[in-house]
């Protein structure tokens, strides 16, 4: 296993800004800048964790490493190509190594479409499998993914949230992706169900050698499945670094005050430990502030952080910080 | 699927007794001579002579035994003849028509018929098809000029429109005639060697392979068709539309997406089908608006279908015939929603399952 460390998935500053018309004549007057200039690395059989509060671009950034939006800027490599340049027929063919899990199970299915037929139509379109062949396919697909696979006659509706998301993951294996982007996969399940999910992602990326980005708000969850962990906020990410590192040791006060907010199952503790609350709102990415996004809710912002952007950099040894005033 | 049709159709008895007991009612308003129009053709006009056909037809009986001999008719002891009954056809003495309403439906349904079918092909075609095209090139000319047509084509009456087509193609350029078919055709579809094979006008001319006939017929029917067609293209254009819009927003569209499909096969084999539930549900109520459309459509343009005879005997106060029609449109309606009913299980397996 020499090449397990290298990187499968290069992201270079990535940006998707989706314009706003308005008016009589449906001029552009601005544009959300959902993600604006993100970097980051994804090596061949990890899972990076990508977290943020709600409406911090997670999910836009995996759909736009996906190119299921087209983005404003960037480059994204997979195994060496950039997307990006990509034209569509061969985007097309690169989909079967890239696959995604979407977060919510009920609207991601189509409710017209035999779960045979959701989970076999990946190996028609690329011509992996004819006839019989996809039959046996779909079969396999939904032992492995822990459904009856008598079930394959069923619609969707027929089924519960987690056993759909079972589809949905089924329906993502089927072409044999390297890499996946999990884009919250548990956030619409009960929480009986999420760590039953969470195991077979597990599970499958063992048995598979499989690749993940895990886009997720949960934050121990996301410590649970992860190798390194992103923290995205408005757009941006401000801190990159090894689980442990991260959780442990939060060098950006983003960080530092997102993780002071998971509860601890330990009342004593709970009560005794410093925590660290944002004032305000989230600001409108259609108008960011400028230099540091974090500065108008930074509990140490300075000067500095409203003149120019903090530099996305190696603090240490891959715990990259995006702040003026870490050292 | 076959237990929900057979469903369906177990629905069917109760409707058409729920049609009957209303028009039933609606007979109970006028005298019993009048009422004898169902049986008798003329009416005599001396006492004793009604009160004979009043006793021998039974209109003097309570209402419910009126009802039955309404359904199936009377039987004339000596003579072992049927007089009346809807059950077997007989819907009573036409007095504008001259004949028995039953024959005036069965001359008069056909032209209707022909008609209504060409006239929603074009809803299909122009309708669903500009309406798909709208939604995916949201916001592009074809867009905003379907945009820009419905709201036309759904704000302008009926009437105005067929009277604008008659003075601008019949009047004024002298393209389209109004009625059903001119002389020269009307002498070799009368011709021996002109086989009637379905009743319908355009299809038997086909069939007979007569293309003068056939063009002469659609020369006769593209105003009325033209204005009966409209108004629903109108319709199905917003509703297409914006059902599309609706889909194409919907997450499994993107997971179609990421699934490598083709842009075209996206639209065409996951959005279209769900887009179309609303539209099969428009469809169902498009019947109901094109058996309105047809009685003002032909009214305009003089054309001898079930919607003229019924606005003449309306304006006469024939009222057997207006039932009459009545009758046998709630049959077409039934039958036209059980066939929406199961379109409706062919778009949507949600609805066939539950």
């Amino acid at each position: 296993m020499s090449n397990n460390n290298d990187v499968l998935l290069k992201v270079v500053d990535l940006k998707m800004h989706f314009p706003i018309y308005r008016g009589v004549f449906q001029r552009q007057v601005g544009a959300v800048h959902a993600v604006d200039g993100v970097s980051f690395d994804v090596k061949r059989g990890e899972t990076l964790g990508l977290v943020g509060e709600s409406g911090c671009g997670k999910s836009t950034t995996g759909r736009t490493i996906l190119q299921l939006y087209k983005p404003t800027a960037g480059e994204v490599f997979f195994k060496g190509s950039n997307l990006v340049s990509l034209k569509s027929e061969e985007m097309r063919w690169m989909r079967r190594q890239m696959q995604m899990i979407f977060q919510d199970p009920y609207a991601s299915l189509n409710p017209r479409m035999t779960v045979a037929e959701i989970v076999g139509e990946p190996l028609t379109v690329h011509n992996v499998a004819t006839g019989k062949e996809i039959q046996e396919h779909v079969m396999h697909l939904l032992e492995i993914v822990g459904l009856n696979p008598s079930f394959a006659g069923r619609y969707p509706h027929e089924f519960s949230g987690g056993q759909r998301q079972r589809i949905g993951v089924a329906r993502a294996l089927a072409l044999q992706p390297s890499f996946i982007i999990c884009d919250e996969p548990i956030s619409a399940l009960d929480v009986s169900i999420q760590a039953q999910v969470v195991n077979l992602l597990e599970e499958l990326q063992e048995q598979f050698n499989l690749t993940y980005l895990f886009i997720a708000h949960d934050l121990s969850m996301v410590r649970h499945i992860s190798k390194r962990v992103a923290v995205m906020y408005l757009g941006v990410i401000m801190e990159l670094a090894n689980r442990d590192d991260l959780y442990l040791e939060p060098m950006h006060p983003y960080t530092q005050a997102l993780l002071s907010a998971v509860p601890i199952p330990d009342p004593v503790a709970d009560v005794n430990r410093k925590r660290v609350i944002l004032e305000g709102d989230v600001p409108s990415p259609v108008n960011p502030p400028s230099g540091c996004r974090f500065r108008t809710r930074c509990p140490i912002a300075e000067k500095i952080c409203a003149e120019s952007r903090p530099e996305f950099r190696e603090v240490k040894a891959g715990h990259f910080v995006a702040c003026h005033l870490v050292s | 699927m076959l237990t929900y049709i057979i469903r369906r159709l177990l629905m069917v008895p109760l409707l058409l007794f729920g049609v009957t007991v209303l028009i039933f009612a609606m007979l109970q308003f006028l005298s019993p001579i009048e009422r004898s129009a169902l049986y008798v053709r003329d009416i005599p006009r001396n006492d004793k002579a009604v009160e004979g056909i009043i006793k021998r037809y039974k209109l003097d009986r309570p209402m419910h035994e009126q009802y039955w001999f309404w359904l199936v008719g009377t039987v004339d002891a000596s003579t072992g003849k049927r007089a009346g009954g809807i059950l077997f056809g007989d819907f009573g003495y036409s007095r504008t028509g001259a004949e028995p309403v039953a024959t005036l439906i069965r001359n008069r349904f056909p032209n209707t018929l022909d008609l209504t079918i060409w006239a929603v092909a074009p809803v299909i075609l122009v309708g669903i098809w500009l309406g798909v095209q709208a939604a995916v090139h949201q916001n592009s000319i074809i867009d905003q000029a379907a945009r820009i047509f419905s709201i036309v084509g759904t704000s302008f009456p009926t009437f105005v429109f067929g009277l604008l087509m008659l003075m601008f193609f019949y009047v004024k350029l002298g393209w389209f005639p109004p009625g059903r078919m001119s002389d020269a055709s009307s002498i070799i579809v009368r011709s021996e060697e002109f086989h009637t094979y379905t009743t319908l006008l355009t299809f038997d001319a086909l069939l007979n392979g007569r293309f003068d006939v056939f063009l002469d017929a659609l020369r006769h029917m593209a105003m009325p068709i033209l204005t009966l067609s409209y108004i629903s293209w109108a319709t199905f254009l917003r509703v297409t539309r914006s059902s599309m819009l609706e889909t194409l927003r919907m997450e499994y569209i993107t997971t179609a997406r990421a699934k490598g499909l083709s842009e075209h096969d996206v639209i065409f084999k996951h959005a279209q089908p769900n887009a179309m539930i609303p539209v099969v549900t428009l469809a169902g109520f498009s019947v109901i608006l094109l058996l309105g459309g047809v009685v003002i459509t032909e009214t305009v343009f003089n054309y001898p279908g079930i919607g003229q005879a019924a606005a003449i005997a309306a304006a006469q106060l024939d009222v057997i015939t207006v039932l009459g029609f009545a009758l046998f449109n709630g049959l077409i309606l039934i039958v036209s929603n059980l066939v929406v009913d199961v379109l409706y299980a062919v778009v949507d397996p949600r609805v066939r399952l539950s």
